[in-house]
């Protein structure tokens, strides 16, 4: 029974740990909010996006997807490129966007 | 003529110290991303524009304008209905900053009148109005400069400005950066001076505002809106 319990336990957090998926990009000349805007409108259009963070100091853009959703590099690289800007390395990783917001501002404090 | 010596001389000054300040560090440009709209204002006593345009690609867009100029004397008063096309010529995406090379240009209709004593002289011309804008931008500086000709048969009316500024503090992207911004300008045939505003600027992802009074006394306010 134990053995079980552990089994839906383990199953229930798996797959709420792959339910985040977050493309965090890196990008060159992001310097003004008003000039970034444009970034955030396009990420924000698209139906697979549940949430977006924009941090200028930092150079990073993430897009939190809905769950089970996808979204290629190319078309993240591609709107922000139509945004005006230059994407110099994307990652994904299982963190929501407040994750990734709390991380950087802790980073901002530290320095 | 040496009025105009002064003018060049002082925006050539201006350029250098924009150009100096490029040393220490290296926005908004006259169009918004692909697919939007941009809208612009431009007001004080003598120089009134409005301005709107639509972004086709990242790099072209197409607009309309219209502009309202009047010389110090207030003898002389212009409006000018332009079609315009605006495009990014080069744009340098760096880790901390952005530049562009701009060139805006239209093509409209110019009414005129010059108050003469005895005399007032009306008229209505096509006028051209090509010219080109560098910036520079990081999270803490600004630095632009303009130079567009206005020109018609027998009317040169071309503009020139310079301007340099700094950001108070950085802050979030999601919240309103303040800036002091000084400019330096001059419509030729309209003012011998050079006008000179420092200003306020407020810019949001929203919004960009700026306020300021020139040293004729006289308020200034500019926006930026996209949609």
């Amino acid at each position: 029974m134990k053995k079980l319990y552990a089994i839906i336990f383990i199953t229930f957090f798996s797959q709420a740990a792959f339910a985040v998926q977050t493309i965090k990009a890196n990008v060159n000349g992001m310097v003004c909010a008003f000039c970034a805007q444009g970034i955030e409108k396009k990420m924000r259009a698209l139906s697979q996006t549940k949430d977006v963070y924009v941090n200028l100091k930092q150079r990073v853009v993430a897009i939190e997807l809905k769950e089970g959703q996808t979204l290629s590099n190319d078309t993240v690289k591609d709107l922000i490129k139509d945004a005006g800007y230059e994407v110099t390395s994307i990652e994904i990783t299982d963190h929501p966007v407040a994750h990734i917001k709390a991380e950087l501002q802790e980073k901002k404090e530290a320095k | 003529m040496q009025t105009t010596i002064y003018k060049q001389c002082l925006l050539a000054l201006c350029l250098i110290t924009a150009l100096q300040l490029l040393s220490f560090q290296a926005a908004a440009g006259p169009m918004g991303f692909k697919d939007s709209f941009m809208a612009m204002g431009d007001f004080n006593n003598n120089w009134r524009e409005t301005f709107i345009n639509y972004a086709i690609t990242p790099r072209d867009a197409f607009g309309i304008s219209a502009t309202y100029m009047r010389s110090d004397d207030k003898d002389k008063t212009r409006t000018l209905e332009e079609l315009t096309y605006t495009r990014l010529l080069k744009r340098w995406n760096m880790p901390e900053a952005q530049a562009n090379l701009w060139f805006i240009g239209g093509i409209g209709a110019l009414q005129g009148e010059n108050e003469q004593i005895g005399k007032d002289d009306d008229f209505d011309k096509i006028m051209v109005t090509p010219g080109v804008q560098f910036d520079y931008e990081t999270t803490r500086v600004y630095l632009a400069a303009t130079y567009r000709f206005y020109r018609a048969n027998d009317i040169n009316h071309d503009y020139s400005s310079v301007r340099a500024g700094f950001s108070f503090y950085e802050t979030e992207y999601d919240k309103t950066q303040p800036w002091f911004i000084l400019e330096a300008r001059n419509m030729n045939g309209l003012s011998d001076k050079i006008e000179v505003t420092p200003m306020l600027r407020l810019i949001n992802k929203s919004f960009f505002v700026e306020a300021g009074v020139n040293n004729f006394h006289e308020p200034r306010f500019n926006f930026m809106y996209i949609f």
